[in-house]
């Protein structure tokens, strides 16, 4: 048997982290806490291209700004309280716009608005006041606080020849480390100098979305999107799903099309339900805040190799739901891998994969649900059947919600894919679920309107 | 504080967080503000603790399931996050580290509930001592002493909900 050589970090070792989006800062975080509690200190060096306090796209990482029920229940226990600076707005309730009428879910388990929303930078472009604190940057201060030094600095080129990984940026630069970790995310095209690198590394595979910021004003917003997460799913010609995410005096608009396309934003601000919730007269500004962001869909091959991990949307994530959520579970993975067991691509194998293998093979489950969820809300009759069963649970939330709270942990991400699908295959639900399908379409052959 | 900043839920001077002997699981962080943990004993209310932001109470029906050991008062406004059990229990079982801030506040207030105890302690000795040499001169002392270990039990910064 070829025994490979130990690789370890010891008191001192340098690690160096591409990416200081939440990836790049968690995983700094736990490595020193851990290594803290261990007795040792690294030597960390976070290199982020970005300043995220600047406003519009050169600040921001570019997502819907959900930081989902999970995930701000893990932070508050990890001692990452989201202060109300960088807190937008606090969702307890997602709403639902159908072509059967609309309905407001809330989560049946605790009743407090547990979701944050945020931005990822500075706020939009020309953001007037500065009461708007960065996600990112937030985090990245955490990562300085543990002992972490930031460096504003793009990462041009990496080499894995020699003993130890080098990075490379441009003329200005040249530093080896002990261990290299890529979370320089998938929306750059930074997956290029791993993929070069010849560990069998490849990019995660994507589609792009669109999305802009709208500014509507807080009272307005207030009044109208109240505390929830609007989901609209109105068949618009190219558009699978849109949803609108309150941010104080902000919404941020975030849309699945066939193709990135600021025409389908145009075309959903447009259509009689969403004008309904836009002041009257609102009219499109000539110039808004929108870009077209990557979404990781399928996991990365081989995220490691001696001395170097990958983690984040450089690596797995789960689908469509709380990928900064998924960062956390990664770059924690990945940093308790490196300091309890080593860096070397058999401790990578032996205990970081496993946690992407998880991300991934969960994602299947998700890609069924959201199939079926797509179907239902597609076929008529059913969809009037789901909407009237989610209808009467949510009239009296200390019965049984079983429908609704699919539904809600599907959008919120709160469980895994997998144990969703599980509750969806309960005998006894199925038939309550076909009784009120077959009911609603037999009234609705009658021309009789149900009780509400 | 801003309606914008209120993350979890958002409690007034007064109100009651959790009820002593009532049954729930759910664990709580303070977001911000500041509650109280109080002890009924008949009508004689003892407050064991004062908490803050980032501590965090409800942990220890988390693991052992038992009704509330005290209530939880807020004192002014407070924020406070609650945590879903089922959901904890599931992410600690991956992720036992975790449960690493809990366990660190838990033997915190376990080091501080033994240096109040070790203070009672000496004091009770001490009293006892002086009541072996009971002397009817010394009763003014035997007053301040039995006083002083009262006082040292209401002020004890004991964390036992
Ligand atoms: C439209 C859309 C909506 C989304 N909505 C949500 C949501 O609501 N909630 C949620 O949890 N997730 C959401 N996501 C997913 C989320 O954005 C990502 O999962 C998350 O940002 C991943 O974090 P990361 O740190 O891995 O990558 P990123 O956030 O992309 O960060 C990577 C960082 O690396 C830096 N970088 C890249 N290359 C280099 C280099 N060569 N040198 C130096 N720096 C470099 C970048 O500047 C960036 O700061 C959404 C994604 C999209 C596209």
């Amino acid at each position: 048997m070829i025994r490979t050589k130990e690789l370890n970090l010891k008191n001192g070792s340098r690690i160096v982290v591409i990416g200081g989006g939440p990836a790049g800062a968690f995983f700094s975080i736990f490595a020193s806490k851990l290594a803290q509690d261990l007795g040792r200190k690294l030597d960390i060096t976070i290199y982020e291209k970005k300043i995220f306090d600047n406003q519009g796209a050169l600040g921001c990482n570019m997502c819907a700004g959900v930081i989902s029920e999970s995930l701000v229940q893990s932070l508050a226990l990890e001692d990452i309280n989201l202060p109300s600076s960088v807190v937008q707005s606090c969702v307890d309730s997602y709403y639902f716009h159908t072509q059967n009428g609309n309905i407001k879910i809330k989560s049946s388990r605790i009743q407090q608005r547990g979701i944050a929303t945020i931005f990822r930078g500075g706020g939009p472009k020309g953001n007037a006041g500065k009461d708007i604190q960065s996600f990112d940057e937030f985090l990245l201060h955490k990562a300085v606080e543990h002992g972490a030094k930031v460096k504003h600095i793009f990462i041009d080129k990496i080499n894995l020849n020699d003993d130890k990984p080098v990075i490379y940026a441009g003329e200005r630069l040249q530093n080896d480390c002990d261990l290299l970790v890529g979370a320089s995310g998938v929306k750059a095209n930074s997956g290029k100098i791993y993929e070069k690198l010849g560990i069998g590394y490849k990019i995660p595979s994507t589609i792009r979305a669109t999305q802009s910021e709208i500014e509507l004003g807080s009272d307005w917003i207030a009044n109208k999107f109240g505390n929830s997460i609007h989901i609209f799913l109105l068949r618009i010609p190219g558009v699978k799903f849109v949803s609108v995410i309150p941010k104080g005096r902000f919404i941020t608009v975030s849309l699945l099309g066939n193709e990135p396309n600021v025409e389908y934003i145009k075309m959903f601000l447009a259509h009689p339900v969403m004008k309904q919730m836009l002041p009257q007269g609102f009219k499109i500004p000539d110039k808004f805040c929108h870009c077209f962001p990557k979404i990781n869909i399928k996991g990365a091959k081989n995220p490691f190799a001696d001395r170097l991990v990958l983690v984040g949307d450089a690596s797995s994530v789960r689908l469509y739901k709380d990928g900064i959520g998924s960062a956390y579970i990664t770059s924690k993975a990945a940093a308790h891998t490196a300091i309890l067991y080593g860096i070397g691509k058999q401790n990578f194998e032996k205990h970081y994969l496993p946690v992407c293998k998880n991300l991934d093979a969960d994602n299947l489950f998700g890609k069924l649900l959201f199939s079926v969820n797509d179907f239902v809300s597609y076929t008529a009759l059913l969809s009037k059947g789901y909407f009237r069963t989610i209808q009467q649970e949510q009239a009296d939330l200390h019965k049984t919600t079983h429908h609704s709270d699919i539904l809600w942990d599907m959008f919120t991400g709160s469980r895994f894919y997998k144990e969703i699908f599980i509750r969806t295959l309960n005998p006894r639900y199925i038939l309550n679920l076909l009784f009120t399908i077959t009911s609603t379409s037999l009234l609705d052959m009658l021309s009789i309107q149900p009780k509400k | 504080m801003s309606e914008k900043a209120f993350l979890g839920k958002l409690y007034n001077d007064g109100d009651v967080i959790v009820e002593e002997g009532s049954k729930s699981r759910t664990m709580y962080v303070i977001q911000s503000g500041k509650v109280k943990v109080v002890k009924k004993e008949g009508e004689r209310e003892t407050t064991l603790a004062f908490l803050g932001e980032g501590d965090v109470f409800g942990e220890m029906s988390l693991f052992d399931a038992s009704p509330r050991s005290a209530t939880i008062i807020a004192v002014g406004e407070a924020r406070v996050l609650a945590i879903e059990h089922e959901g904890l229990l599931k992410k600690i079982k991956v992720d036992p580290t975790l449960a690493f801030n809990i366990i660190k506040q838990m033997s915190r207030r376990i080091r501080n509930l033994n240096s109040k105890l070790s203070t009672i302690f000496r004091t009770i000795t001490d009293t006892n001592d002086k009541l072996k040499k009971f002397n009817p001169e010394n009763i003014e002392t035997i007053q301040k002493e039995l006083q002083k270990l009262y006082d040292t039990f209401i002020q004890m910064d004991l964390h036992t909900h």
